[in-house]
């Protein structure tokens, strides 16, 4: 019985950690889809890449290297794309090539000091998380959860419509850094359940796969945290069953889900269409002058 | 005192000035259009005043208060260059209309019974009451020209810049934005309007401010139409579905 899994206490750890990270990065993500930055989440795990090569460097502890190197990484972002000519893209493949070399070149020199552990960070050690570990992942994605459930009107209007937010007077700047910093919080805590080469699926995959059936952004944020939670839950059972790394198992079903809902969305649509939701305005003129008959 | 007093404003892009020079005031209670051809630099003005893109030379005072200083900007609805209201994750026209509210929330504090009012109310001067909760991108392209109207609507603005608001929008709508814009004009609004083509809602003009080479070349009496435009029993009608087809426009953009 699958439920017999739970009586170690590593998987009780490991469970909790999954549900926590599932329930709170789609309340980042779901910022990061509207912004058009869904592959931001990637970007910042390649940097935390150099992050846990920092941990090793110096014997720290990789989640608080981590954390460090993203949030500088996500401010140096921010500014050159404001500041600068630089555009988002770009910003973005200077992240993944500079992340991922910073991490080999840095773990090369502390070749000695655990390399064999890196494996963990990018594919993610759930199973192996201590309770400390557990701790901050709860901590960190309470935190987040609150502070983007709280700014969600602000953040949606400078993810929609940055100019218009802009000659409203709302703090764009601010505010665009916040949501970043956010993102790196995010991705260091939750490298722990999905790795950093898979973390961006869950601030993406549960927002992408209900807004195919939502009307309205706070309904999409709340089902995407839904989603989210089922997502990681289904993922650790899973893996647990099969002893197959808990983070892969995670992102497929997610990826499985997405696939799933796109298709009945699709369906739904083709069958909807005849009678549709929004008839055009009463007596809306013809835009063109039709020729006198004959 | 002007609501909006702009001088000698020179605005460049790499070097090259798109707008010279230019003084544009809009005294309280005004209605303003700023005209010209594409690439007149109109737009480009609008945005300064906006405060989007920084001024190379020159100022803006903004209720009296140099721009670089203003803070009121609950004061000013702005309606932008028509985007399309959609983005990325669905939201509602209420949602949508309700961004008009933000300036006048505290960071982090839920909307009071004054800001959903005027939501509300915003979104029924545009007519579109019944589709407050439908998602955006399942609206017409004029209804979510409507939705930026309403949200700009929603500020309770003195000062409605608004930029080429009816571009797209069907002959009807325009009628009826136009009433909507006069309603407010006659409750003390001042308006600053681009727009490049003589309709309804040029009609309730106090002035027209016509620029040419990021020049002004024209500041007094609004235009008249001319040939078939002045002719009272001509249809205005569009031949293509986005509403105007001059050429500049000929590859989407602008």
């Amino acid at each position: 019985m699958i439920f017999e899994y739970f009586q170690y206490e590593f998987m009780q750890r490991a469970l909790l950690s999954a549900l926590v990270v599932g329930l709170c990065a789609p309340t980042v993500g779901v910022f990061l889809v509207q912004k058009r930055l869904a592959l931001i989440g990637d970007g910042l795990g390649h940097v935390a890449l150099t992050g846990v090569a920092v941990g090793f460097l110096t014997g720290a502890a990789p989640v608080w290297t981590t954390l460090a190197v993203t949030v500088a990484a996500a401010v140096v972002m921010e500014l050159l794309r404001a500041k600068s000519k630089t555009s988002g893209d770009v910003a973005l493949a200077m992240l993944f090539y500079g992340g991922l070399a910073g991490g080999v070149y840095l773990t090369g020199i502390a070749s000695d000091k655990g390399i064999a552990n890196l494996q963990q960070y990018l594919f993610g050690s759930l199973l192996t998380a201590g309770w400390s570990e557990v701790w901050t992942i709860v901590v960190g994605g309470a935190v987040v959860a609150a502070l983007m459930l709280v700014l969600r009107p602000w953040l949606t209007a400078i993810c929609a419509d940055e100019q218009y937010a802009r000659v409203s007077g709302l703090p764009v700047a601010a505010l665009n850094l916040l949501l970043l910093v956010t993102t790196a919080v995010t991705v260091s805590v939750s490298m722990r359940a999905v790795g950093i080469l898979l973390v961006s699926a869950l601030l993406v995959i549960p927002v992408v796969t209900v807004q195919q059936f939502t009307r309205s952004f706070k309904a999409t944020m709340f089902a995407s945290m839904g989603a989210g939670l089922l997502i990681s839950g289904a993922g650790v059972l899973t893996s647990a069953a099969q002893d197959v790394p808990p983070g892969a198992t995670i992102v497929l079903i997610g990826v499985a889900a997405f696939v799933a809902t796109a298709f009945i969305a699709a369906l739904t649509r083709r069958v909807r269409r005849t009678r549709r939701g929004h008839l055009p305005p009463e007596g809306e003129p013809l835009e063109v002058e039709l020729p006198a008959k004959a | 005192m002007p609501v909006l007093n702009v001088r000698g404003a020179t605005v460049s892009y790499g070097g090259r000035a798109v707008v010279r020079g230019a003084d544009l005031a809009v005294a309280p209670g005004e209605a303003v259009a700023l005209m010209g051809a594409n690439g007149s630099g109109k737009s480009t003005l609008i945005k300064a005043v906006a405060g989007l893109v920084p001024l190379a030379g020159g100022s803006i005072e903004l209720f009296g208060t140099p721009q670089k200083r203003f803070r009121a900007w609950k004061r000013i609805g702005y309606v932008p260059q028509r985007t399309g209201a959609a983005s990325g994750v669905p939201s509602t026209a209420a949602e949508v209309v309700s961004q008009g509210r933000l300036a006048h929330r505290a960071l982090g504090m839920p909307p009071r019974r004054g800001d959903r009012e005027a939501v509300a109310r915003s979104l029924a001067e545009v007519g579109l009451a019944d589709h407050a909760r439908c998602s955006v991108d399942t609206l017409s392209g004029g209804q979510q020209q409507r939705v930026l109207i309403a949200r700009a609507l929603a500020t309770d603005p003195e000062l409605l810049i608004m930029d080429e608001p009816t571009v797209g929008v069907d002959a009807e709508t325009q009628a009826a934005l136009a009433a909507v814009i006069a309603a407010r004009v006659d409750a003390g609004c001042a308006v600053l309007l681009v727009t490049h083509e003589l309709g309804p809602l040029t009609d309730r003009l106090d002035r027209a401010v016509v620029l040419a080479d990021g020049k002004v070349v024209h500041d007094g009496a609004p235009p008249r139409p001319v040939g078939e435009h002045a002719d009272p029993a001509h249809e205005h009608v569009h031949p293509h579905a986005n509403g105007h087809n001059d050429s500049d426009d000929l590859w989407g953009g602008k």
